[in-house]
């Protein structure tokens, strides 16, 4: 364990990244936070039994119609349809399906695409299993001067969103953007950039995580358009598109929206999980390039910090962590390495001292992981981003479901998204069919029973 | 939509130059005691004590920022509605809006027993109101709170005069509006637009109403032009924060703090 310093090294990177080209092996970490964990403290949870599971899939050209459409899956245990695609709904445009969120009703969902920038808003209420497209926001770019809505994130009200890149010239500085739950623009913000309190601050983004009982807010940092949309054997050869990485995380005052202070966190910040657990006050992340773990605490005088507390290693020369997902109780970590396909968990009892204490092999490529809330329950898509997948025999396309009794997983089913004619799997999230299921974060409601409950709308339609 | 009690633990740093940090001891103490003491109106009697199984606590713990060194974004205007006032008089739910006033609303039922809902919410209006006319008495014309039941079969505008007291109508200091509606045609149009969703409890045996609502609690914080600027959750409610946001649109109104 380190406290956050300045080792990360340009050439380190480039290094490590030709060593996997060397390898054979084309493609590098991207994007993704599913979880019901990973939610917006301020929407409603799934504390018990997810009943469906939505992927937000990219549209591949030949496959299907070839656009990127939100794909719902029954996971309602004795459904005769369970495990199966029971909806498809094309959004009828190819433009870099990516990431989802909620609001905070958790009446609609709203789901981004890196290349087009259009935001698709989904009524995911009225009828959970067959959502229904309400609105297309087309002019984000436009009106932000951002590129790549990448991470959606319930406020109160609004939806906060962390962009990819900017529309000058599609590098990483970027920013953030809060829009009213009607879809209506309220802000952008500006990533930190120059020298931010005696730290370098690249203005980069990449995703977000608010902890209310500490009124912060806190970023990671990945790449701009021209990276991203870039072919992936291309971009590695490229030593100086490989310069354009995030090194930082930034940590804000979330009433205000101002960044208090900037770390430094070499090679790209991926997903941000604050621990659920009470009385807990840190997050982690993965660095993609480096394999890093870092957690984001206050030290003993209160001040926000961020530490290296372990490296993800794999057979493979680069381990390329992608996603994570976090137990609700904060004690388990699992953790996805792209190139090889495999998973591992880590135990986080002491988030200081994490121990990876078990792996299993997904598919060819893995990339994103979401666990149920109770953590039994644990899913895995494999797209990274449309040019970064692997080609050919290993570009899996796949959502597979595990049971996890907290020694090994045991698989459930596995959909293949290429002879589903569906495309790449990529984001997941879940719902409930009955909404009224719904539980705040904070509601401390463990173990009571949530079945009985009559909404006021429908006694009035009674 | 909470089950169980949770004690609200403020644990704000020192408060900054104006606004923070007084209703650290005030809400720490108040809130559990409010539970069984006489102190508050007599629905606040209605409220259960601290569930013994109850895990959590509220925590807030960070420092607040002055009124005035931040901005707070307009969301959405705010939605009107039809409603009755405590003599029964029809309303436009608007009309307790605007009017040069800062107003904060919140729904609520007058039976709620669920410390973290109506009963918290009630308790942070309550040291708003007192705050307000303790060190801004020249600026309590200029505020207003609004508690609007959802509950319009037993929160008729008798009910709620008597749930009211002596809050209502209060013939100085801040002005304090206690609303209700015919009925759930009336309400419902109403919570759609605030987005706040509402159920009733029924028994798990018989499937029959309990008489206890779930809700997750949003406050409202609504400026002089009618516009939401703020929206506090039931977890989040912090009074030290709304104050702030208080007296912060007041500024923008070139209104003079003491």
């Amino acid at each position: 364990m380190s406290k956050c310093n300045n080792r990360f090294s340009l050439q380190a990177l480039v290094a490590a990244v030709s060593a996997t080209v060397a390898l054979g092996v084309v493609a590098l970490p991207s994007l993704s936070h599913a979880d019901e964990t990973c939610n917006s403290p301020f929407t409603p949870l799934i504390k018990g039994q997810e009943d469906l599971v939505y992927v937000w899939t990219l549209g591949v050209e030949g496959i299907g119609d070839g656009s990127d459409k939100l794909v719902t899956v029954d996971v309602r245990p004795g459904s005769k349809t369970f495990g199966k695609v029971i909806a498809s709904l094309s959004t009828g445009d190819r433009g870099e399906a990516h990431h989802m969120g909620f609001t905070d009703d958790r009446r609609y969902m709203w789901a981004g695409a890196l290349d087009s920038n259009k935001i698709f808003i989904f009524d995911i209420h009225s009828t959970p299993a067959k959502p229904k497209l309400v609105k297309t926001i087309t002019d984000f770019a436009e009106k932000t001067g951002f590129v790549g809505p990448h991470t959606f994130y319930a406020l109160p009200g609004r939806m906060l969103i962390q962009a990819l890149s900017n529309t000058k010239d599609h590098g990483g500085r970027t920013g953030l953007v809060v829009y009213n739950n009607d879809g209506e623009l309220i802000n952008t913000i500006d990533m930190p950039t120059g020298t931010f309190k005696g730290v370098y601050a690249d203005g980069y983004g990449y995703d977000l995580g608010i902890n209310p009982q500490q009124n912060v807010l806190l970023t990671s940092s990945f790449t701009g358009w021209n990276n991203y949309m870039m072919d992936m054997g291309k971009l590695v050869k490229d030593p100086e598109a490989m310069k354009h990485f995030g090194k930082t995380m930034a940590i804000w005052d979330a009433k205000t929206l101002k960044p208090k202070k900037v770390f430094e966190v070499p090679g790209a910040p991926l997903e941000i999980r604050w621990s659920l657990k009470e009385g807990d006050n840190w997050a982690v992340t993965a660095a993609a390039l480096t394999g890093k773990l870092w957690v984001v605490k206050q030290d003993s005088s209160k001040e926000w910090q961020a530490y290296d507390v372990g490296t993800i290693q794999t057979e493979s020369p680069v381990p390329l962590p992608v996603d994570i997902s976090l137990s609700a109780d904060g004690k388990g970590l699992w953790a996805n390495t792209f190139l090889d396909g495999v998973t591992q968990y880590w135990d986080f009892s002491d988030p200081m001292k994490p121990k990876m204490i078990y792996k299993k092999k997904i598919a060819s490529q893995v990339n994103m992981v979401s666990q149920s809330f109770d953590g039994k329950r644990v899913y895995f898509t494999t797209s990274l981003l449309g040019n970064w997948d692997k080609k050919g025999k290993g570009d899996d396309q796949l959502l597979k479901m595990y049971n996890w009794d907290g020694k090994k997983l045991a698989e459930v089913f596995s959909i293949d998204f290429y002879k589903e004619k569906l495309g790449r799997a990529h984001h997941m999230k879940f719902q409930a069919i009955n909404l009224k299921e719904l539980q705040p974060l904070q509601a401390r409601l463990d173990g009571a029973s949530t079945q009985g409950k009559l909404a006021l709308t429908d006694l009035l339609s009674k | 939509m909470s089950y169980q009690s949770a004690n609200i633990v403020i644990r704000a740093l020192p408060p900054p130059s104006r606004g923070g940090g007084v209703f650290k001891s005030l809400l720490s103490l108040l809130f559990p005691l409010s539970l069984a003491c006489a102190s508050l109106p007599s629905h606040a009697a209605a409220v259960p004590v601290k569930d013994p199984n109850a895990s959590g606590e509220l925590i807030f713990d960070y420092e607040t920022h002055p009124p005035g060194t931040y901005t707070l974004q307009k969301i959405q205007h705010a939605a009107s509605g039809q409603v009755l006032d405590t003599e029964g008089r029809v309303r436009a739910l608007a009309d307790s809006f605007g009017s040069g006033k800062v107003t904060l609303l919140s729904f609520i039922y007058s039976s709620c027993a669920d410390p973290n809902g109506c009963p918290y919410a009630y308790t942070v209006f309550h040291l708003i109101k007192s705050r307000m006319e303790r060190e801004q008495p020249q600026l309590t014309g200029k505020t207003r709170l609004v508690s609007l039941s959802f509950d319009p079969e037993r929160d008729t505008p008798e009910v709620l005069k008597l749930y009211a007291g002596a809050d209502a109508n209060a013939a100085k200091g801040m002005q304090w509006d206690f609303l209700t509606t015919a009925s759930l045609r009336e309400l419902i149009p109403i919570l759609d637009a605030y987005r706040q969703d509402v159920y009733f409890d029924l028994d798990p045996k018989t499937g029959q109403p309990l008489g206890t609502m779930s809700h997750v609690l949003k406050v409202f914080l609504i400026d002089r032009a009618g516009d939401v600027r703020e929206i506090y959750t039931a977890s989040y409610l912090n009074p030290d924060v709304v104050y702030n946001d208080i007296l912060t649109l007041l500024l923008e109104d070139g209104a003079a703090l003491k």
